[in-house]
């Protein structure tokens, strides 16, 4: 087989680093206006179970299905946004913290939908679903020169690069638009944002929802890719995954959560000894990145001196 | 029993508002909520654990040890991220409330690899002694819960109200530099503050234990997320809101419990704030604040 180096379990490694670019992303859209929100872990989940509930229940087609989730998890950020939004710092974290818990113990109790404690199982998987497909017309793997399980797991982590890739691209060039500079505007100085005409709740509600609907759609492509979801998967653990992410990777620029979600997904692998101490590990970066560093690994200086760009004046 | 429910619904509470007077004393003087607390009242909870059921001391060297080590840990949660991130220039409020996330990540998962996951028995020498008041049963345990736990909000309150060091937590709490400007140690205040918190959460450790007889790792997120969302609810900051919210809070989660349903038990906290936060952002008892005027 000329592919024998193609190895599914690396493949899966890095669908996951995909899953959780898109999660840092999704963090970092909202605190672009300065608004923390630990709500990212509940509007993860609404993509998630909508997607699962719609394709193995109802029989909708997967796309159709994470686009309903996605969008579902859109719209619940726009009506809790709403709302949320009246307060700021450390009041909105602990509210989307606490929205984040309600969703959860909502999903364990609410049996007949969601399967309580123990989660939707036999979610269709998209490697699958697209090796299915590609058979019924005729096509076979072999003749590419993979292995199924191959197949299926390159097909996962192709359509998720794609999708991450087109999120990131997004944002990088939402961020030079004029929504791009309201935001800035809006994190720098709420106040004086508003006072040259910006509409600060539309932006606010507006990033806020993008979030949302970032988490919704990562959390839709979680379901599909490894077929299994339960509440255990969107705790509040979930909730501090996603935010270190960010606070590791730095905030300020949208590479930094990206490359947070890479590196942070990366090192337990590699490193297996890590993973038992993973979250030792996460608690302690935590701390040192607040006290020695707490705009995070990427801020703009560091990316104009890696251009060989000269510093922009303010800085 | 709707009288025995009330009784246990008092219990609940004075435990719940121990925990939130922790947070709402260092949110008072640094304006900081303390996401470590939980965990800090979880270690609380299994070093009185660890001297009542393995060294069969009584229960009042496990408080004594419990108060001891939660207030060594409140210090050098101070000393090593808190006080750091003080005073530097440009820092996001956002800052502190990140790393005490940290903290609080690392005890827990210290906490697992220390004592594993599951639940530990913890054993009170009177767990079963009980009396009968008319046709109510009252344990005894819960009588020393609720003892306790007036005496140490009462201590609280005439300490803050009364003594030098209070006048100057209050001080310090009113404004930071103003209070430095008076000749106030504020150092030595914010640090003594974070101290006596934690040590109320080695306290409020202990009195779980002994209400509920077994204790996990896992039990400081989810009371630190419910002294959180009393805080809230009855007002940053509030001493007096922070009682009120975690009598609220015991007796409307026994009473769901009891005449409802107990699976969406641990949701009535979190309901309750999101209400009270849109409602009333300052809380039930709290004054307006800066940050949530708009």
């Amino acid at each position: 087989m000329p592919f024998d180096w193609l190895n599914p379990y690396h493949l899966q490694v890095a669908s996951f680093i995909l899953i959780n670019v898109i999660l840092g992303v999704s963090i970092y859209v909202t605190l672009a206006t300065g608004q923390l929100s630990l709500g990212n872990a509940g509007f993860m989940s609404i993509g998630a179970y909508t997607s699962a509930i719609l394709t193995t229940g109802h029989g909708v087609p997967m796309v159709a299905g994470i686009v309903s989730g996605s969008l579902l998890a859109g719209v619940s950020g726009i009506l809790v946004g709403i709302p949320a939004l009246r307060l700021s710092g450390v009041y909105l974290a602990i509210a989307t913290l606490g929205f984040g818990e309600v969703v959860r113990v909502v999903f364990i109790n609410w049996e007949s939908l969601t399967g309580g404690a123990v989660g939707i199982a036999a979610i269709p998987q998209m490697g699958r679903e697209i090796l299915a497909a590609l058979r019924d017309a005729g096509f076979s793997p072999e003749s590419l020169g993979l292995q199924n399980n191959q197949f299926i797991s390159l097909a996962v982590f192709v359509i998720l690069s794609v999708t991450t890739l087109a999120v990131i691209l997004f944002f990088l060039r939402l961020a030079n638009s004029r929504v791009g500079r309201a935001y800035g505007a809006i994190r720098m100085d709420e106040a004086a944002a508003e006072a040259t005409g910006i509409d600060t709740t539309y932006y606010k509600v507006l990033a806020f929802s993008q979030g949302a609907l970032l988490s919704g759609l990562a959390g839709a492509l979680y379901a599909h890719a490894t077929s299994y979801v339960s509440p255990a998967d969107f705790t509040y653990h979930r909730a501090v995954e996603i935010l270190v992410f960010a606070v590791f990777g730095g905030s300020e620029h949208l590479l930094g959560p990206v490359f947070g979600a890479m590196f942070l997904t990366v090192i337990p692998e590699v490193l297996r000894f890590v993973n038992d101490y993973r979250h030792i590990i996460y608690g302690t970066l935590l701390v040192l990145m607040m006290v020695f560093r707490p705009q995070g690994v990427i801020d703009p200086p560091l990316l104009d001196r890696l251009s060989g760009r000269e510093p922009a004046e303010g800085h | 029993m709707f009288a025995e429910q009330l009784i246990n619904g008092i219990t609940l509470g004075s435990i719940y508002a121990v925990v939130a007077l922790g947070y709402t004393l260092v949110f008072g003087v640094l304006d900081i909520i303390n996401m470590a607390h939980g965990e800090i009242f979880m270690f609380g909870a299994f070093v009185g654990m660890l001297i009542v059921t393995k060294v069969h001391s009584s229960l009042g060297i496990a408080f004594a040890g419990a108060i001891a080590s939660t207030a060594a840990m409140g210090y050098l949660l101070e000393r090593f991220a808190l006080r750091p991130l003080r005073g530097k220039s440009g820092g996001s409020p956002l800052a502190p409330l990140i790393s005490t996330i940290g903290v609080s990540i690392i005890l827990e998962n210290v906490a697992h690899k220390l004592f594993g996951a599951g639940n530990h028995l913890f054993e009170t020498p009177f767990a079963e002694i009980r009396f009968d008041v008319g046709p109510v049963t009252v344990y005894l345990v819960q009588v020393v819960i609720l003892a306790i736990s007036i005496l140490l909000m009462a201590g609280l309150s005439l300490w803050l109200r009364k003594t030098r060091a209070g006048k100057a937590l209050r001080a310090t709490a009113e404004n930071l530099e103003t209070a430095a400007l008076m000749g106030v140690a504020t150092n030595r205040i914010i640090t003594a503050t974070v101290v006596i918190a934690s040590a109320m959460g080695g306290v409020a450790g202990v009195l779980v234990g002994m209400a509920f007889n077994y204790i996990n790792n896992q039990m400081g997120l989810a009371m630190g997320l419910k002294g959180l969302a009393i805080i809230i609810f009855g007002g940053m900051g509030s001493v007096g809101g922070a009682m009120a919210g975690g009598l609220i809070l015991g007796l409307s989660e026994t009473l769901v419990v009891a005449y409802g349903s107990s699976g969406y038990r641990d949701a009535i906290a979190f309901v309750a704030i999101i209400v009270v936060l849109l409602i009333k952002p300052q809380g039930l008892f709290g004054q307006a604040l800066p940050g949530t005027e708009r």
